[in-house]
């Protein structure tokens, strides 16, 4: 039963568009029940224990699936979950149709003679406050890059729509520490990304200590994250 | 009228829904299901918002019943349960499944592709008037639907019900 079923999923992977090989994770473009639709693969790392590899695997299929509908009910714009394979671990998601990363948009917005300076405050705004409400309903993205943000352009809507996407690390936890890392990673990703863009995180972290409800503690532990990481960067 | 779908990941199997209203003879309907004399499952059409509901629901029943995980007896219930935001098996009957006083339902099948089930035959076996299956939002109860899945009015703003409905399923069992 359970051979045939990995056939039904293999054969079904062979036929859809493969949009990124990650170290952990397959993600492909597809249609599911008739929607377009992106399909994350969790497959099996040959060097860890077959047994441990699959707990490990299993929980983070879990925890993405989780943190997804946490957000959603908070009000936090992620992919639409349509199916989840725990067997193969395979999660099927909205695909969010002709959307931009946050990452080409900020790109394309610094090219010379583009004037978006204005436009960009605004996003870097609302990116604040969308992981103040996120870190509020203690969600840890885990990977937060301007990669893993889309903007949905909604005909009905003046303004796109932010999405979150890619809660593959994602997981749950109260603790300033864990939440000041998730900025610290998303300031590092940022910042190299995106030269010249220091003012703009600014902008950014102060809109999401202005949201969040607890944000003292966590910008506190961001500080205290980036002098340990500026220490290292001596030492090493 | 009637809406039929291959399912993508089991392409030997197709979804057949058929919706109906003015419905006089539930109560006899329901003891045809239970009796095996109509093959399929009887859904109370209130608790819909889509068709893609119904197919979401399909398709894990029929994953759930080829790697041997199904939580109830039979393909067609294993659908309504899988329309439930719990885990409640009995709960999950109650709401979705058909009761003797309604006066609408929604027949789904699922078979082979290679078999043509007898459609008229169901058609015949309802005492009430069919309409497309695109009317079904005409039917239903949008408070109960969002009172039943504890969609909250914040999530509303970042998607359609449809979109909570749907991921309230497919995430029911690790919640
Ligand atoms: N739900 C989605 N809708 C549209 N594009 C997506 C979606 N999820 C992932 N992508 C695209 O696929 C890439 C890799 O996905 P991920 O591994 O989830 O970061 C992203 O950078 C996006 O360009």
């Amino acid at each position: 039963m359970a051979q045939e079923k990995s056939m039904a999923v293999s054969e079904f992977l062979s036929n859809a568009e493969l949009l990124k090989q990650g170290a952990e994770a397959r993600v492909y473009r597809t249609k599911f029940l008739g929607k377009p639709t992106i399909l994350k693969e969790r497959f099996p790392k040959r060097y860890r224990h077959p047994v441990l590899d699959e707990k490990l695997t299993h929980r983070r299929t879990v925890q993405e699936v989780r943190s997804i509908l946490r957000c959603r009910k908070a009000g936090i714009s992620t992919p639409v979950v349509y199916f989840v394979d725990y067997t193969t671990h395979c999660i099927f998601l909205e695909e969010i149709v002709g959307s931009l990363t946050v990452r080409d948009h900020i790109a394309s917005a610094q090219q010379p003679g583009s004037c978006a300076d204005a436009e960009l405050e605004q996003l870097a705004k609302r990116i604040g406050q969308i992981l103040a409400k996120m870190h509020d309903e203690d969600v840890i993205h885990g990977d937060l890059t301007t990669s893993n943000m889309l903007l949905r352009r909604r005909p009905e809507n003046k303004e796109s729509d932010l999405v979150l996407i890619d809660f593959g690390l994602s997981y749950n936890s109260a603790l300033p520490e864990d939440k000041g890392v998730d900025l610290y990673v998303l300031e590092k990703a940022f910042l190299s990304t995106h030269p010249n863009t220091e003012s703009l995180f600014e902008k950014l972290l102060k809109s999401y200590a202005a949201s969040s409800k607890r944000s003292a503690a966590v910008i506190k532990k961001l500080d205290e994250v980036r002098l340990r990481g500026r220490k290292r960067s001596m030492v090493g | 009228m009637d809406f039929t779908r291959e399912l993508e990941l089991f392409p030997d199997h197709k979804v057949t829904q058929l919706l109906f209203k003015d419905v006089k003879n539930s109560r006899e309907l329901r003891q045809c299901a239970v009796e095996g004399k109509i093959s399929g499952a009887l859904i109370n059409p209130t608790m819909l918002v889509n068709p893609f509901q119904v197919l979401v629901a399909a398709n894990k029943a029929v994953h759930s019943q080829k790697s041997g995980k199904m939580k109830t007896r039979s393909l067609y219930s294993e659908i309504i349960f899988n329309l439930s935001p719990t885990n409640n098996i009995s709960e999950a009957f109650k709401r979705f499944g058909i009761s003797d006083g309604d006066d609408s339902v929604m027949v789904v099948l699922v078979y082979d592709r290679n078999e043509s089930p007898s459609l008229s035959n169901i058609v015949a076996k309802v005492d009430g008037q069919q309409v497309p299956v695109g009317d079904l939002s005409s039917l239903s109860n949008l408070t109960k639907i969002k009172q039943l899945y504890k969609v909250t009015p914040q999530e509303e703003k970042c998607g359609t019900l449809l979109d909570a409905v749907v991921c309230r399923m497919a995430s029911k069992d690790v919640v």
